[in-house]
């Protein structure tokens, strides 16, 4: 079988190096899960996974405790469970690691403890496998120590390698996770255990930081907050470099009121402007095209074509379509074609000579201020 | 003219944005935020936008002409101003009008517009004194908040419409008001140019 085949050459390799415990109980934590997950497939087989079907309830508690990164009692539990299995199958048995098995249950008794009192350095398995089965975890737990146990070894991991599993996580639903520092008082793993019993929304607490409810839903709200001022920072212009809320906010502040302000002065401009091309727009998007095409210059081409002029600048800065009125002034398309070539010359070139020209006519056409114009503008 | 004003503000909008922050707790909010935000703000910088908002304010403005245009034109300074606050009321709202009222700064313009125009009226009928004793009474009342709240009193007094409004949705409110006024300065930029431009400046310099 691979397990066995697996176990045989992991045994060689890890039974002569015992300094490394981190390592072992890496190695250790894999392989008790590939045991526990390969029980339910394995209906028949080797005579490891009937020996692990046996005893189908302890088989299941041996997962759960792997996953947990058992505790002292209960990996010694699982060793004795184990053994009596061994035992009743004896002779019948042909798995040549069984006894493997033991040593390993043993000895990862015995690197739970100093898990629980040192460093560890390879959590990464053990803490994704309690992410894997998390849900698992909540159902099976029913003594404090093991949560406390529990807890204390998967706190030890560090933030970024529960970043994939709390996607994950987040989805579980009525769940708190709490991830602390192995050196976390007691009494904070016992407020923790009573709020992972407790359906509310899921948040998970970083090192370090107080855990009760309040404070949960108080750094939630702070970080709404943060995360808006951010994206205020950078809209605003020189926001970035600003440390602190106040004068961000100051800053903030500042550059409404100058857009404000901007916004007045720009109105007062455009009210300057205003009466000048008052006309000039009125007769270019209304429909009189009779005043228009009578004007008093009846020769010039120009008459004939500066509303189509004046409709395709404000094309070109509109980019929209024209509204209904001017498109009374196409069926006069046809008598304009020649003048179209001149048109898209002077287009090409300066829209300001173009519009002059236009409002020129207009005030022409109009005759409120004629000879003024043609006196300038000539 | 135009289009060359607003593209250029999308580009550096868009790359200020393209940074994505880090899977993490503080993230998570932060995700959120930008979901919410990017949205509306994305929203005033698409060229549609900006040409929805330019064609109305300039039929706007040809309204407000109009209407301008009926009144004397001697004395020249008083119809500016006039002509001023008008044109800048106008804007507003039409700049409300193309948030389609998913904000509350835009419903809260169009509406004080109703509001205004009552007032008016019960102003006509009743006397004013109400509001300036109110008024005394909230200054004597205010002890000193702390810095960052009394700013944030200051945000939700300058963004219409968000004087009694929490502090995430001040804050979201603000941001969005920030990039609408941003696209009216440039639409209304670009269009002052063009009828500068286009106009003849002789009224300035001659008769």
């Amino acid at each position: 079988m691979d397990l066995t085949g697996g176990f045989g050459a992991r045994s060689g390799g890890i039974r002569p190096c015992r300094e490394p415990i981190g390592l072992e109980s890496l190695h250790l934590g894999d392989e008790f899960r590939q045991l526990v997950t390969t029980l339910p497939p394995e209906n028949a087989g080797g005579s490891f996974t009937a020996l692990l079907e046996l005893p189908p309830t302890q088989a299941v508690e041996l997962l759960h405790f792997t996953d947990s990164s058992s505790s002292q009692a209960a990996v010694t539990g699982i060793g004795g469970e184990i053994a009596p299995p061994l035992h009743s199958f004896g002779g019948t048995l042909a798995f040549p690691s069984n006894s493997v098995l033991m040593e390993r249950a043993a000895r990862f008794s015995v690197i739970a403890t100093e898990q629980q009192n040192g460093n560890i350095s390879g959590e990464t398995p053990t803490s994704s496998v309690p992410s894997n089965s998390s849900a698992n975890l909540d159902r099976v737990k029913t003594e404090p120590a093991e949560t406390d146990s529990s807890q204390r070894l998967i706190s030890d991991s560090a933030i970024e390698n529960q970043i994939p599993c709390r996607s994950q996580n987040n989805r579980n639903g009525k769940r708190k996770d709490f991830e602390k520092k192995g050196k976390s008082s007691t009494k904070k793993n016992k407020s923790s255990e009573e709020n992972e019993k407790l359906p509310y929304v899921h948040v998970r607490a970083r090192r370090g930081q107080a855990t009760d409810s309040h404070s949960l839903a108080e750094r939630a709200r702070r970080e709404k907050i943060n995360a808006r001022m951010k994206l205020l920072q950078e809209l605003v212009p020189g926001c970035d470099k600003i440390q602190g809320t106040a004068l961000v906010l100051d800053e903030i502040i500042n550059h409404v009121q100058s857009l404000q302000r901007q916004v007045e002065m720009l109105s007062m401009r455009l009210a300057a402007v205003n009466p000048r091309i008052d006309f000039n727009l009125d007769t270019i998007l209304a429909s009189e095209n009779g005043s228009l095409m009578d004007g008093s210059f009846n020769g010039t081409p120009m008459q004939l074509a500066w509303p189509h002029q004046a409709i395709e600048t404000e094309q070109s800065f509109h980019h929209r379509q024209l509204p209904p009125p001017p498109t009374q002034q196409w069926p006069f398309d046809g008598l304009n074609q020649p003048v179209w070539g001149r048109e898209e010359d002077q287009a090409d070139g300066n829209d300001n000579s173009n519009l002059m020209a236009v409002s020129e006519n207009v005030m022409v056409a109009s005759a409120n201020l004629h000879p003024n114009q043609v006196k300038m503008e000539l | 003219m135009v289009e060359s004003l607003f593209p250029s503000i999308e580009n550096t909008g868009e790359s200020s944005r393209r940074k994505k922050p880090r899977i993490s707790e503080t993230a998570e909010a932060e995700i959120e935020a930008r979901r919410v935000n990017e949205e509306s703000l994305k929203r005033w910088k698409t060229n549609r936008v900006q040409q929805i908002y330019a064609c109305k304010l300039v039929e706007a403005l040809r309204r407000v002409r109009q209407r301008s245009s009926t009144t004397s034109n001697n004395e020249t300074d008083k119809l500016v101003s006039g002509a001023a606050r008008e044109i800048r009321d106008t804007a507003d709202r039409v700049l409300a009008a193309s948030a389609r009222g998913t904000t509350r700064w835009s419903r809260a313009i169009l509406a004080s517009r109703v509001r205004a125009k009552l007032k008016k009226h019960r102003k006509a009928k009743k006397s004013t004194g109400n509001c300036k004793s109110r008024k005394g009474l909230t200054e004597t009342n205010r002890i000193k908040l702390p810095a960052v709240e009394r700013k944030l009193k200051i945000l939700g007094r300058l963004v219409p419409g968000c004087r009694k409004v929490s502090v995430p949705n001040l804050l979201d409110e603000a941001t969005d008001y920030i990039a609408a006024l941003e696209m009216q300065v440039q639409a209304m930029e670009a269009l002052a140019e063009l009828l500068t431009a286009a106009a003849p400046r002789t009224t300035l310099t001659g008769t």
